[in-house]
Formats: structure tokens, sequence, C-alpha cells
């Protein structure tokens, strides 16, 4: 009894210290947002680290979310064919799997490997700055650490979750035509046309446009934890480690009020 | 700028930056209780005191790192504690910090680190930069290494490279954080010949270090801080021989 009190105890102190912890991540983040937006309208504006960052966020993780896209299309097409196969609704893979990429698993997906790969490697290199003196340095110099290390990687997350999206989309469409093919024998010209009838604009608009609310996670996520960043080389480990936690929660339970915001959008729009 | 904040001319030993009652807290800790301290044009002045006494603190409140809670900082007669940002980009043009470690950029060339003030500050050539560059790697006694990252540079060229960052933009005060902690005697001496070619040249230079040997080479003034008060103030010679008893005991290893 006195154990599974101490326990219980010992759980709920973790609790309300991750709620704390949590609560003081969303006021630094929308205090870091505000500074973003206040420091856009201000020259300069580093338009080479931004493209680099394009470089080493974007083209960077190109395989990786094609790979996640690809395989993801493929294991949707053998399930859905052998699941629906037993109803004889075979023929409704083109479209279940191309709809269920296009407006979910493409856009999420992706961003949940860029909050792998991305929002960890900000979190490391502006912690890393930032534990080495490299963010004071910065300022220091006369130059501001929102300007050179926080708007280009917000704004090319901006440009590159989506594009990467794209990318995904089509790759984990041709996935699924690619096992439907010798899976399932459904011919590739019935499976595009399929999946293009059942495709329209809004789908595709829908799964876009939640990458860019991702993106931004992601980026303000990574860089907040970054800018910190305390504590030496463990220090840039936890915030890492935070930085990624905390993007995928807010990716995941984001989605589903983005989903319905854009499902009542689509409605008000008919 | 203003018209009522354009800077003093000023001649030197006069005041260059005045600290005027600035408190400071880190929630319960009290890190400044009441400082008041004149930095003169020209002179080295440096800061001493045991870990934690708060020097640091102070040397980064002068160039705006860190903000006191209350008190003045003025900068050439112009209160420069509040400032935001945006308007401490003019100081910091003429205040440069060298920090503990160098601080530099460490995915940029010894080159392009020292290009960075330039490149941001002015509109110089990319030949005229280069030139600079050369030039104030050569004052600092590291020619040729442009090409080199930091992570090529011993922990010694590192800090030089950092105050060689530090001087290219010609500033007027220099603040150095423990600029010969930890380093080897050829290295110190070095350091502590960039401080002495530019007190020549009319730079003010504050120094915080630890390095006992070495402060009394350089410094014509020394603030001695004790639990977040400047318990002594006065000329090299006279902190040497002051009869403080916590000061005296600072200066020659005993244990306070």
């Amino acid at each position: 009894m006195e154990r599974t009190k101490r326990l219980l105890g010992h759980t709920s102190q973790r609790s309300a210290r991750a709620l704390l912890h949590f609560m003081e991540f969303l006021g630094g983040a929308v205090g870091l947002i505000q500074l973003f937006f206040a420091r856009l309208k201000k020259p300069p504006f580093y338009f080479n680290l931004f493209i680099e960052q394009c470089y080493q966020l974007g083209v960077k993780s190109l395989s990786l979310t094609s790979i996640t896209a690809l395989s993801t299309g493929m294991v949707m097409s053998l399930q859905f064919g052998h699941g629906l196969e037993r109803f004889g609704g075979k023929l409704y893979v083109p479209k279940v799997v191309g709809l269920s990429i296009m407006r979910e698993l493409g856009p999420v997906l992706t961003c949940l490997m860029l909050a792998g790969r991305v929002a960890s490697g900000i979190a490391s290199e502006i912690g890393s700055m930032n534990v080495t003196q490299q963010v004071d340095a910065i300022r220091a110099l006369g130059t501001d650490p929102i300007q050179r290390l926080v708007i280009p990687r917000v704004l090319a997350l901006l440009l590159v979750a989506p594009m990467l999206t794209v990318v995904a989309d089509i790759v984990g469409i041709y996935g699924g035509m690619f096992i439907s093919y010798f899976e399932l024998n459904i011919p590739t010209e019935f499976y595009f046309h399929e999946s293009v009838a059942a495709l329209g604009m809004s789908d595709f608009m829908v799964g876009i446009g939640k990458t860019f609310f991702f993106g931004l996670i992601i980026a303000f996520t990574g860089c907040y934890y970054g800018l910190n960043t305390t504590g030496g080389t463990q220090g840039v480990g936890t915030a890492t480690t935070r930085a990624v936690v905390t993007s995928s929660i807010l990716i995941t339970l984001s989605d589903f009020v983005l989903t319905k915001l854009f499902y009542l959008v689509e409605q008000w729009v008919k | 700028m203003e018209p009522k904040d354009k800077p003093k001319v000023l001649k030197n030993g006069e005041p260059m930056i005045s600290v005027r009652h600035v408190n400071k807290k880190y929630g319960e800790k009290v890190v400044h209780q009441d400082i008041n301290l004149d930095i003169r044009k020209g002179e080295v002045l440096t800061l001493m005191g045991g870990s934690g006494s708060g020097k640091s603190v102070l040397l980064r409140s002068l160039i705006g790192l860190e903000r006191p809670d209350s008190g003045v900082i003025e900068f050439e007669g112009r209160d420069i504690s509040q400032l935001s940002e945006d308007d401490f980009v003019e100081v910091r043009k003429k205040i440069a910090y060298v920090f503990q470690y160098g601080a530099l950029f460490d995915s940029y060339t010894v080159a392009e680190n020292l290009a960075y003030p330039l490149r941001e500050h002015t509109k110089l050539s990319n030949e005229a930069i280069l030139a600079k560059v050369s030039a104030t790697l050569k004052k600092v006694g590291l020619a040729g290494s442009e090409e080199l990252l930091p992570s090529d540079l011993s922990g010694g060229m590192q800090r030089r490279v950092g105050v060689a960052r530090s001087i290219i933009m010609e500033p007027e005060v220099i603040l150095y954080d423990e600029p010969t902690t930890g380093l080897d005697p050829y290295n110190t001496k070095q350091i502590l010949k960039i401080i002495l070619q530019l007190k020549a040249l009319g730079c003010t230079s504050v120094l915080v270090t630890h390095d006992m040997s070495s402060i009394f080479q350089v410094t014509d003034r020394v603030a001695f801080l004790k639990d977040g008060k400047i318990r002594a103030l006065g000329t090299a010679e006279e902190i040497r021989d002051t009869k403080d008893e916590v000061v005296s005991a600072f200066i020659h290893g005993e244990t306070m």
C-alpha cells in the first residue's frame, strides 16, 4: 500500500512537472512566434541562409520522406487489397489508397518524419550554438539570432514541407500501384484512372493545407528548444529529444483539429 | 538616435561607461547590489572576484547580453541599460565582446568569422574585407590561417581569432571574459600583448579574469567584487598592497 502511494505520488509529480513544462513551452513558443513576425518585417533578410536551409531541411529529407511514402503506399495497397478482397471490394483499392495518402497519410507521415529529422537537427544545431555562446556572439556582433537562425528555418520549412508532401503523395500512390499490379493483379491503367477519378482538388488542398501548420510546428518547436538549451552537451541531448517528442505530439493532436476544420471549410465552400 | 542622445566627445581618463546603482537578481539569488562604477576612456579595468561574484554578469550587462533589474548603465552619456535589441546594434559596433572560449561560428572558416561583422555592418567590397581580415589576423599573430576551421585551431588560437573578430570593427571598448584562463604561457603572452597594443591605440578595455599573474601586467585599475558589491576599487598597485583581508587573501591565493 505504501509503495503504491509512493508510486502514485511520484507519477502525479512527474505529470505535474510535464504539464508545467508544456505550459512553459507554449508560453515561450508564442513569444518566439511574436518575435518572428516582428523581425520578419525588418531588414536584413538572409536569402542565402534561407536557400541553405531549404537544402538542409528539404532536399536532404527527400529520400527519408519518399521511402516512407513508398512503403506506406505499398503496405496500404497490400492490406486493403487482401482485406477488401473478402468482401469483393478489391477494385476499390486505388480509391481508398489514393484518398488515404493524399488527405491523411502523405502529410502526416511526411511531417512526422520531418519532426524526427528536422526538429531534432534544428534543436541540436541551435542548442550547440547556444551552449558554446555562438548565439550570444551573434547578438554581441550587432546581429539578431531570430533573423539569422529562426526566420530562414521557419520559411524554409513552410516551403519544403508542402513540396515534400506532394512528392510523398505521388510516390505513395505509385507504391500502391506497384503492389496492386504484382500482388492483386490490378492493371496499372485501371489503378491510375481510378485514383485520378477519386481524387479532387479539395483532397489535395486539405492534405497540403495541413503541412503549412505542421511545418510551423516543427520549425518553432526546434528553434524554441534550441534557443532555450542550457547545461552543455547533456542539455543539447535533452533539447533534441524534447523537440522531437513535442513536435510529434503537436502534429498528431493538431491533425485531428485541422482535419475537422478543413471538413467544415469544405462543406461551407460546397 | 535623438539629438539629445548624441554621444559625448570624451578625453582620455573621462568616464566612458558609468554604472549607477545597478541591481540584478536571478530568482532569490542576488547577483548585483547597488553597483556603482566608472570605466574611464583609454584605461584597462579588471573585474576580479570569486566564482559567482557577478563579474561576468556585469561584463555582459555592459553590452546588453544581460539587463539589470534596476539602475542605469551609461555609455558616452547615454543610458543603454534598457535599450531595445535594435537600438543596441549601434552600441555593439562600438563595444566588442571577447568570449571566454572565442565563441567562433564553427561552420565558418577563420576568414568568414572575421568577415562576419564587416559584411553585416559595412559596405566594404569583398577584396577590402579580405584585406582587412588578413591584416587583423596578422595583428594577432595568425597570418595565413584564413581558410582553417575553428576545429582546426588550438584553444589559444581560437581565443586570438575571437579577439581578432572583436577588434576588426575597431571598437572603442573591448570587454574580455577570462581572456587568458587555461592558456599556455605563449598564448597568454600574445593576448596580453594585444591588449597592450590596443591600449596604446586608445582603446578602453574591461577584463574579467582569475589569472592573477597576468592581470597586473596590463591593468590600470582593479574592481574587486564580493557578494554582488564592489568591495575594493583602485589602481593595480593599491589593490596588490591592499590591507583588506578578503581582497588580499584572494590575490595571494589564500582561502577567504
